[in-house]
């Protein structure tokens, strides 16, 4: 359906520009532009970032650097997002929607729509992702501070995320449970284990699509920290504590119960793959 | 406002409402084979070429796409000669009441124009966000292994 209210399209060259045509009442950016035309409630003003350069996937010391406007195909198709951390990015993308929709689906738009079924969230919190955004000065915070302090704040525009480098010795996994292949999740799930000298120094979990946006299980990854080795057993208890500690509840897809089963399973398979991953030594 | 589109080789300007998509874009111009299905991102009947990657045209401001290049299934002929997608498709029966006929030949062509050896699993997930309500999805993916078998020089046997 086209959007009748809208009236007014500006293509700002800069994120300055941007920032003021975000001024006007009822403004709104238009990225991949998939979410302002399904739900462009009262837009009646739309601010094209495409002009401006935030797209691109680049390497530094400190990771990857994904500019906003990036789409997820170009991050499918990325040889640097492919070698990164066993590939676990771009598993994850290949869960998400179809190519129709990657084609056109940039990874700000994800992370500002911040939908319940995100599967890119989940992932990227236990990665400790990086958000850079701008408000007239650049910033740059952990994704998990992002969502709980600037992302619902007027006039933001996001500029980049950034993937930490690991050290040798990190897995991390990605699991999806949907009713097709194409549908969003009914639960997803992600982990992310780091072993140094046979002991778990780091370790994260988180779900999503609970049905609520994706959120960190901290009490799971600490059974992990504090057990040191990452044993089946010790595996089997961080998924019960997982099973436990997620605020779960029912939709149209599933029942909180089977969802709880699914909190045990995604998690232990998660924590599965990443133990074969690192004795396999990727 | 307007804008310009290169649409199937052909440079023209357009006068559109600045909320207006692709799909009521392209159909009231007359590119029919573009199929108006949910409008919501959920059947890829609509899909159209966009600058060579196959989208939901339903999903696309056209305002967003001024000065970019469209093929929709009109564009996928040559000069009368169909494209050994569209061939493989009549073939092998994966064409029913043909309404999502176009936006599959869409997606397939794009998957296709970026892995000109897909797996069978590689072909399933390209044409995963297309649905039938006849076929069974089965014969959509025999047709493009067939074009693939066609274009690669082999025989259909
Ligand atoms: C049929 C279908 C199935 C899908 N399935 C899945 C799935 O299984 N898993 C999944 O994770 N996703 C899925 N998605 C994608 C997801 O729901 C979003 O639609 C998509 O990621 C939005 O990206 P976009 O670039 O098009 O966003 P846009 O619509 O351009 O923007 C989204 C919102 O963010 C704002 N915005 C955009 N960019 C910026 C920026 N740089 N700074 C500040 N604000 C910004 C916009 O104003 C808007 O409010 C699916 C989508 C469809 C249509
Ligand atoms: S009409 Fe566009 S995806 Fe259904
Ligand atoms: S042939 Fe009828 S919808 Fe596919």
């Amino acid at each position: 359906m086209s959007l009748p209210k809208v009236s007014e399209f500006v293509r700002p060259t800069d994120l300055a520009a941007a920032l003021h045509e975000l001024e006007s009442v009822n403004a709104r950016i238009v990225a991949g532009g998939i979410d302002v035309v399904l739900f462009p409630g009262d837009t009646t003003k739309l601010v094209d970032i495409s002009g401006i350069p935030l797209s691109g996937i680049n390497s530094d010391a400190e990771g990857i650097v994904i500019g906003a406007t990036t789409t997820m195909t170009a991050l499918i198709e990325s040889p640097l997002i492919a070698d990164y951390l066993g590939g676990v990015v771009t598993t994850m993308l290949h869960h998400l929607a179809s190519p129709l929709q990657r084609n056109l689906a940039t990874i700000g738009g994800t992370l500002i729509s911040a939908h319940p079924w995100s599967d890119v969230i989940p992932l990227f919190l236990v990665l400790g992702a990086r958000v850079s955004y701008y408000d007239g000065t650049e910033h740059t915070v952990p994704i998990a501070q992002f969502y709980a302090e600037s992302m619902f704040r007027q006039r933001i525009i996001l500029t980049a995320v950034r993937l930490p480098a690991f050290p040798p010795g990190t897995a991390a996994a990605f699991i999806k449970f949907s009713r097709t292949a194409f549908d969003i999740a009914v639960l997803n799930c992600a982990a992310l284990v780091q072993i140094t000298a046979g002991r778990c120094t780091a370790a994260r979990i988180a779900v999503g699509g609970a049905p609520q946006r994706g959120y960190l299980l901290p009490h799971a990854g600490e059974v992990l920290t504090k057990s040191g080795a990452l044993t089946a057993e010790i595996i089997a208890s961080a998924a019960r504590t997982a099973r436990d500690e997620a605020d779960i509840s029912d939709d149209m897809r599933a029942s909180a119960a089977y969802r709880r089963n699914l909190v045990e399973v995604g998690v232990q398979r998660a924590l599965g793959q990443i133990k074969d991953k690192l004795e396999a030594g990727v | 406002m307007n804008i310009e589109l290169t649409v199937n080789g052909v440079r023209r300007e357009f006068t559109i409402a600045p909320g207006e998509t692709l799909l009521e874009l392209l159909r009231r111009t007359g590119y029919k084979g573009v199929k108006k299905g949910c409008e919501a991102g959920d059947c890829g009947a609509c899909a159209v070429l966009l600058d060579g990657r196959a989208v939901n045209s339903c999903l696309v401001l056209a305002a967003k796409v001024d000065g970019h290049t469209v093929i929709t299934v009109e564009g996928l002929a040559d000069d009368g000669t169909l494209a050994p997608l569209q061939e493989a498709f009549l073939d092998t029966g994966a064409v029913q009441c043909g309404y999502c006929t176009p936006g599959m030949l869409i997606a397939a062509t794009d998957l296709l124009n970026r892995n000109p050896r897909p797996s069978e699993e590689e072909i399933k997930e390209g044409l995963s966000g297309n649905l039938c309500r006849c076929t069974g999805y089965v014969k959509q993916v025999e047709a493009v292994k067939l074009a693939l078998t066609r274009m690669n020089g082999g025989n259909d046997a």
